[in-house]
C-alpha cells in the first residue's frame, strides 16, 4: 500500500495548527455531543433568521412543521426539513429574478455575486453574499490553509484564476489576506513558464494553492526545464490541491519532488468555500492508503445520504453530500443536495483524535456524470446538446485525458451522417469548426474535435455512455 | 483543564469585545456621510463575521 507510513520520512512534518491556535484546539477538544449541541444552537438561529427573511425557506419550515426556536434535535431537522436541489433553486430564481426568494438578506446588502458554472445545461445558480459572508468565505479558505501550515508572513502562490463570478475566484484572495500571507495571484494571467520565471524571482515560497491538474502541469514544466522543485523552492511547506481526484502514486511522487506535504480540501459554492480538509495530516492515511478530509462541522452541517433512499450511509460507504450553512446569511443553503459522491468516514473511524466526521481524499466524484475540466463543470448533456444541434452529426464520443506535457485535454470524435459524409473537404472542415465553437460556447472549454467514420464509434442500445475520463492514467512524473 | 478554562475565558472575553465593537459600528453606520457610512458597513460586515467566528463553543460558556 502506498503512503507516508511506508518509510517516506523525508517529507517534513507540517506546523502544529492546534498548538498555534487556541480556538482550533478548543474545536478539536469538543466531544461529539458538544459539537452537535453547537450545531443545533447555530442551526436554530439560522432557521429563525430565515423564517423572517426568506419566503423560500419559510415555506419549507412550514412544510416541515418546524418552529426554529423549538427545534429539539438535529435528527428532527434531518427527518422533516425538505431537501433542495439545483432545479429548486433555478425555479426560484426564474420566478423571482435574479436571486430568488432564498436570498435571505435585503438586495442592497448583497456585496458579492457568485454564480455556479452554468455548464450543466440546466442554468446557473446565483448567490448573493453580504459583507459578513465575504469574510466568512475568506475564513473558509483561510481555515484549511492554516490547518495545512500556512502562517502570517508566509509567501503564497495562488494558481487558481482570481475574480470573475465564481466563489473560487474570490475566496482565495480573501483567505490569504485573512491569514496575513503575501499572496501572488498568478492563476490565469501568465503562461506556466512565465509563472515559473516569477516564482524563481520570488524565491522563498511557502505555499501553493492549485487544482490537482495544475499542480501536475507546474511540476512537469519545472522538470522539463531541468529544475528540481525541492531545490528550486527549498522553503516550500505546503502544496494544497482541490477539485480533482488523483492516484496515490502521483501524490507520493509529488511529495518526493517537492519535499513537502501535499494537502487537499473539499469545497464548493454551496459550502461558501472549503467544507473539509486534510488538516495537517496530508493526503495519506496513517497506515498508508488514502487519507481523510475532516469536515468543518461547526460552520456547515453535513449529511451523507444514499442517493436513492436518502437514508444516512454508514461509515465507509459512499453517498451524496447534503449541506446546510450554519452562518452564511446571503443565499444560504439548507439541506442542499450537492450531487457530490463522497466516501464517508465517521469520526469514530477517522482516529484523528477529534470528533469531526470525514470524507476520503482523492476520490470525490459525482452522482450525475459531470466532469471537472480545467475548473469548469462540464455535463455530457451540454456537449450532447452542442454536438447534436448539427443535424449532420450522427454520433460522437468524448475522452478526457492528461497529455504527455501534463495538461488536461479533451478529444471529441464525431461521425457525420451518410449525407454529410459525402460533403466536400472544405464543407466538412467548416462543419467541424462550427461544432468545436458550439461546444466551447456551451461548456466554456475548448475541445479537440476530430472527424471519424461512423463504424469507429459504438452503437448505444440503452443509455449512451459517450464519455471516458482517462486523466488518472496520465498523472505520471 | 485549567488551560481549557483559561482559553475559554480568553475566547469569551474576545467575543464580548467584538460584540461591543459591532454595536459601535452600528452607530457609525448611521453616519450621515454616505461615503463613510458605506465603509462603516464594510467594516461592520467583517466584525459581524468575527462575532460569529468567536461564538462560545459550549452553551454554558458566557456569551456576549
Amino acid at each position: 500500500m502506498i503512503g507516508r507510513a511506508q518509510g517516506r520520512s523525508h517529507v517534513a512534518a507540517p506546523a502544529a495548527p492546534f498548538a498555534d491556535s487556541a480556538r482550533l484546539a478548543q474545536l478539536a477538544a469538543l466531544s461529539r455531543d458538544e459539537l452537535e449541541a453547537l450545531q443545533l444552537r447555530r442551526l436554530r438561529r439560522q432557521l429563525a433568521r430565515l423564517a423572517q427573511s426568506s419566503p423560500y425557506h419559510r415555506r419549507r419550515l412550514e412544510a416541515a412543521r418546524i418552529a426554529p426556536d423549538a427545534l429539539a434535535s438535529l435528527e428532527i431537522f434531518r427527518a422533516r426539513f425538505p431537501l433542495s436541489t439545483k432545479a429548486d433553486f433555478l425555479a426560484d430564481q426564474a420566478e423571482h429574478p435574479p436571486f430568488g426568494q432564498r436570498l435571505g438578506i435585503p438586495r442592497e446588502q448583497v456585496a458579492l455575486v457568485n454564480m455556479t458554472g452554468g455548464t450543466s445545461g440546466q442554468g446557473q445558480e446565483i448567490y448573493g453574499r453580504s459583507q459578513h459572508d465575504i469574510h466568512l468565505q475568506g475564513y473558509l479558505h483561510a481555515l484549511p490553509w492554516f490547518l495545512a501550515g500556512l502562517r502570517p508572513g508566509d509567501v503564497a502562490v495562488n494558481c487558481v484564476p482570481a475574480g470573475g463570478m465564481t466563489t473560487g475566484g474570490w475566496g482565495p484572495g480573501e483567505g490569504l489576506r485573512i491569514v496575513g500571507a503575501t499572496a501572488f495571484h498568478i492563476g490565469g494571467t501568465l503562461s506556466t513558464d512565465a509563472k515559473i520565471d516569477l516564482m524563481l524571482r520570488i524565491g522563498d515560497i511557502h505555499f501553493i494553492y492549485a487544482s490537482t491538474n495544475y499542480l501536475h502541469t507546474l511540476t512537469e514544466a519545472l522538470l522539463r526545464r531541468g529544475l528540481e522543485p525541492r531545490r528550486a523552492f527549498p522553503a516550500m511547506r505546503t502544496l494544497f490541491i482541490a477539485a480533482e481526484g488523483y492516484p496515490l502514486e502521483w501524490a507520493e511522487r509529488i511529495e518526493t519532488l517537492w519535499d513537502c506535504r501535499l494537502q487537499e480540501g473539499y469545497g464548493s459554492t454551496q459550502c461558501a468555500g472549503f467544507g473539509a480538509s486534510t488538516c495537517a495530516d496530508g493526503v495519506f492515511g496513517r497506515a498508508g492508503g488514502r487519507g481523510l478530509m475532516h469536515m468543518f462541522e461547526w460552520e456547515t452541517l453535513f449529511e451523507v445520504v444514499h442517493p436513492t433512499s436518502l437514508e444516512p450511509v454508514s461509515s465507509g460507504e459512499t453517498g451524496e453530500l447534503v449541506v446546510t450553512n450554519l452562518a452564511i446569511e446571503g443565499s444560504p443553503v439548507v439541506r442542499f443536495r450537492t450531487g457530490d459522491a463522497v466516501r464517508f468516514v465517521s469520526h469514530r473511524d477517522a482516529a484523528s483524535g477529534r470528533t469531526w466526521n470525514a470524507i476520503e481524499c482523492g476520490t470525490v466524484g459525482r452522482f450525475d456524470d459531470m466532469l471537472k475540466i480545467r475548473g469548469n463543470n462540464v455535463w455530457p448533456s451540454a456537449v450532447d446538446a452542442a454536438v447534436f444541434s448539427f443535424a449532420e452529426v450522427a454520433e460522437y464520443a468524448g475522452r478526457v485525458y492528461t497529455s504527455p506535457d501534463g495538461k488536461t485535454e479533451v478529444e471529441v470524435r464525431i461521425a457525420f451522417t451518410e449525407g454529410a459524409a459525402s460533403l466536400d473537404e472544405a464543407s466538412r472542415e467548416r462543419l467541424r469548426e462550427a461544432v468545436r465553437g458550439t461546444i466551447k460556447e456551451r461548456t466554456n472549454v475548448w475541445m479537440t474535435v476530430v472527424v471519424c467514420a461512423r463504424d469507429q464509434l459504438p452503437e448505444f442500445n440503452y443509455k449512451a455512455r459517450r464519455w471516458k475520463d482517462e486523466r488518472q492514467q496520465g498523472y505520471r512524473l | 483543564m485549567e488551560t481549557d478554562r483559561s482559553a475559554a475565558d480568553t475566547a469569551a472575553r474576545e467575543h464580548r469585545i467584538l460584540t461591543r465593537m459591532l454595536a459601535d459600528c452600528d452607530d457609525l453606520c448611521r453616519s450621515g456621510d454616505m461615503l463613510l457610512s458605506a465603509q462603516y458597513r464594510h467594516l461592520r460586515g467583517r466584525i459581524a463575521a468575527l462575532v460569529e467566528l468567536t461564538i462560545p463553543l459550549r452553551e454554558a460558556e458566557p456569551d456576549a
